[in-house]
């Protein structure tokens, strides 16, 4: 299975520019495609494996567009032996409906979402007419939030949409930022982030065996729950890595020998007890 | 040598002569339109020759489609159609089916029925009919023979144990993708895309292809038209649309002109990525025009989503469960695309489906404008579904023109009204009663095969706003006959820029005319969809059509 990432954020934000750090330091082969139409500025030298891809507007639905350009670019590239791969999302995408290529295609495990943001022109873009919405939702959407030439002032700004940011300041090793998201989560929680108003989290331990059912019931039937994420242990002792959104669970075998560690993320003040005995 | 047409009525949708009893053509074009002695100057001095096959019958100007989608048509139409609604086609008419034991009962006909295709495919299941799909389902009708049930919103699709072994899908491959249920058979979403990646090797085949092609053929003909508009050349593989139209269309037994216009973005690799390569690349192609197939100074572009899929943009209140629509490119990113061909004087038409979509469209224009003023400039909003009456006088303003496509508020309007947006919304959807009012050249298209490509029901729609459910939504914003006609006539002609040659029945125009059984001015409105379309002429040429 082959880890993959998607950067969203909105045009200019600063998506390529992480990009070609992480092929500029990297040296694992890497499947990169761009899902966006117009001049291609990445630096071609750049891209250890030469079978990378543009790929034209996908933006659509696939009721108006039988060639999935995207899909199809991902089945070509799943065979090209590579380690990881990357998608950079056109400025406008939704990192939810992104997010199910990797939970969706066959071949590939969803590693999370990274959304880009530029501290100059995110205040603006919040404000703007056409696109605040979707900037905002790319960040509610996203793993991470990547912040890039910003002041403290849109510090506290994104830190009111999202929980887990990461400075520019503060990567050295892209290859981590990219492709161990989970881990720099871990590691940004020391930032000092303040109240977040929308999200709150909660971690669930138990040693009772938990099926994939009952953590697809959970999202499916609690409109509050958005997100779980962790390991589930089953009943014949097999570990499960667990990706679930609401849009959809993925769940992949995983050699970790550890207990059910869910992470629950959720809109409302929630009784995690009443959770538990739903499991 | 002339040929003289009589008819009970020609309604020829010139305002200076509303009516006339004949016309006078000669190499397929008009001469005169009046009476017979009106016609006395040409007749008395010319040879000719008067033919009444038409003389119980009513004439208008050819139709016109000017937004469909043969490539989509192609695709679909060499499918097996089972749907809630009835379709009429010139092979015969597919009947309502509403229930499950029907939908069942239907397919079990048709798959009973030999074929030469290998693989099954039936399209139009809908659940709030057609109960909940499933491989389960397929397999107690049909186990075996690979069998593909394709939901009516296209954005879902079910198959048997046949298909999924036909295909080579199976459980190791898919089992855990959050899109597919393997165990019920069911692709959704991306998951459907990973479906139709296994399918297009079927449904794209050249073969199939070629029939779906030829199959649009008899429907544009059956539905009265004699001009359409591919409104999106370049939709799936530009080379192969282009080749295939020409291929099967560029030929004397066909009975209608297409017009071609280019779709842009989907152009921009191939043109080598900026606007501008993209701008001389469409220039360019009017190289490949014919008798019968035109590219001319038009573009498409798109702001928002599909409107069928909840994805259009809209203003505030937005959707009912809060969801948010989506941009097909970033809104910097129209408005260089719309300067480049703006400031290269062409047609720019925008699919807008949602309020803020149209926003963005109507900014976009009143930017451009007081940066380059242009006057009659083609500047078209398409689709239309949702949008305020202070932008429709703002689009006015501006010169633009709408091509709306009124099928909405007969499928949609009520489901839309209680899981959507709201009634308020959602009854005044594709809001062309107003349009009319402030004196935008608007036009009605099918963007088939989102509705049938049978302009008499768009004006039926436009003219009656009655729902799948019987109600009549927003009877102010209901066209008169008039307006209808005008809509699927003049309008459509204008809004592709072809209205000095087509669109109306007067002297020096092409001989393109639709006989129809029954007068669509005078008919009760509610029958205006019933009314047959007994045969068309093209540029002269009479193309009678069988009713089965």
């Amino acid at each position: 299975m082959i880890p993959l990432t998607i950067l969203a954020g909105y045009l200019g934000s600063g998506k390529t520019t992480l990009l070609n750090n992480l092929l500029r330091q990297t040296s694992k082969p890497i499947g990169v495609l761009i899902n966006d139409f117009g001049e291609l500025n990445i630096d071609s030298e750049l891209i250890k494996n030469k079978d990378e891809l543009t790929i034209s507007l996908t933006n659509g639905c696939v009721c108006c567009n039988l060639n999935d350009d995207l899909g199809s670019s991902l089945e070509f590239i799943s065979k090209q032996g590579i380690e990881g791969a990357v998608i950079e999302a056109s400025g406008v995408a939704m990192p939810i409906k992104m997010s199910n290529y990797g939970q969706t295609w066959p071949g590939f495990t969803f590693n999370g979402t990274i959304a880009v943001v530029e501290g100059q022109t995110i205040k603006r873009l919040l404000l703007d007419k056409f696109v605040s919405n979707t900037v905002k939702s790319q960040i509610l959407q996203s793993d991470l939030v990547y912040l890039n030439r910003h002041s403290e002032e849109d510090i506290k700004l994104i830190s009111s949409l999202s929980k887990e940011i990461v400075l520019e300041e503060n990567v050295s090793n892209f290859t981590d930022l990219v492709f161990n998201i989970d881990s720099t989560i871990q590691h940004k929680t020391n930032l000092d982030i303040v109240d977040h108003d929308n999200f709150y989290s909660n971690v669930f331990i138990t040693e009772k065996p938990i099926e994939k059912k009952a953590v697809r019931d959970l999202i499916a039937n609690n409109p509050n729950v958005e997100r779980v994420k962790g390991w589930i242990s089953n009943k014949i002792n097999e570990t499960w890595l667990v990706q679930a959104t609401k849009s959809g669970c993925n769940f992949s075998l995983s050699n970790n020998d550890t207990k059910t560690r869910l992470v629950i993320i959720h809109t409302k003040e929630i009784s995690l007890d009443a959770l538990a005995a739903e499991l | 040598m002339i040929r003289v047409y009589t008819a009970k009525s020609v309604i020829t949708m010139n305002a200076s002569m509303p009516r006339a009893q004949a016309v006078a053509i000669r190499d397929g074009i008009i001469l005169e339109t009046g009476t017979l002695e009106s016609m006395q100057p040409w007749l008395s001095k010319f040879e000719y020759e008067i033919d009444d096959q038409f003389k119980e019958s009513i004439i208008v100007p050819g139709l016109i489609d000017p937004h469909l989608h043969p490539s989509m048509a192609a695709v679909l139409l060499p499918t097996h159609f089972i749907t809630a609604m009835e379709w009429k086609f010139p092979w015969g008419t597919t009947p309502a089916t509403t229930s499950a034991e029907k939908f069942d009962e239907r397919l079990a006909e048709a798959i009973s029925k030999p074929t030469h295709k290998d693989l099954f495919i039936t399209w139009g299941h809908h659940d709030l009919w057609h109960g909940a799909m499933s491989r389960e389902r397929i397999n107690s009708i049909e186990k075996k023979k690979p069998i593909v049930v394709w939901n009516r919103s296209f954005h879902e699709l079910c198959m048997n144990d046949g298909a999924l072994e036909y295909l080579g899908i199976n459980e190791s491959e898919v089992g855990n993708a959050s899109q597919i249920d393997f165990e019920k058979g069911r692709f959704f979403e991306l998951g459907l895309g990973y479906a139709i990646q296994k399918l297009n090797p079927f449904i794209l085949d050249p073969e199939i292809f070629k029939e779906g092609l030829l199959k649009l053929k008899d429907v544009v003909h059956f539905g009265g038209q004699t001009t359409i508009a591919d409104m999106a050349v370049g939709l799936f593989d530009f080379d192969n649309e282009l080749n295939m139209q020409k291929l099967l269309y560029e030929n004397e037994d066909t009975p209608f002109r297409v017009e071609l216009i280019a779709h842009a973005t989907a152009l921009i690799g191939r043109a080598g990525g900026t606007n501008e390569k993209t701008e001389q690349l469409i220039a360019s192609l009017e190289k490949h025009n014919s008798h019968r197939l035109n590219f001319r100074k038009r573009v498409k572009l798109f702001t928002d989503g599909a409107f069928f899929a909840q994805a259009a943009q809209l203003l505030e209140p937005g959707y009912i469960d809060g969801h948010q629509g989506e941009w097909l490119s970033t809104p910097q990113q129209f408005e260089d695309i719309a300067r480049t061909y703006w400031n290269k004087d062409y047609a720019i038409h925008v699919h807008v489906t949602g309020d803020l979509g149209l926003e963005l469209a109507i900014d976009t224009l009143e930017k451009l404008q007081s940066e380059k003023p242009r006057f009659n400039h083609g500047f078209t909003l398409e689709h239309f579904g949702f949008s305020t009456p202070e932008q429709i006088h703002r689009l006015a303003k501006l010169g633009a023109n709408v091509s709306a496509n009124a099928y909405y508020v007969h499928e949609l309007s009520d489901l839309y009204s209680n899981h959507t947006v709201g009634f308020e919304r959602a009854s005044s959807m594709a809001r062309v009663g107003s349009c009319f009012r402030e004196g935008v050249t608007t036009s009605l298209h099918s963007d088939f095969t989102m509705a049938p490509a049978q302009p008499l029901m768009s004006m039926w729609v436009a003219v009656n706003r009655i729902n799948e459910k019987g109600n009549t939504m927003c009877a102010e914003e209901c066209l008169t006959p008039q307006q209808g006609l005008e809509a699927i006539t003049i309008n459509a002609a204008r809004v592709l820029g072809m209205d000095h040659e087509i669109g109306s029945i007067r002297a020096g125009k092409k001989a393109d005319l639709t006989v129809l059984s029954e007068d669509p001015l005078k008919i009760d409105p509610i029958d205006i969809k019933d009314i047959e379309v007994q045969a068309t002429l093209f540029e002269g040429k009479v193309f009678n059509i069988d009713q089965k």
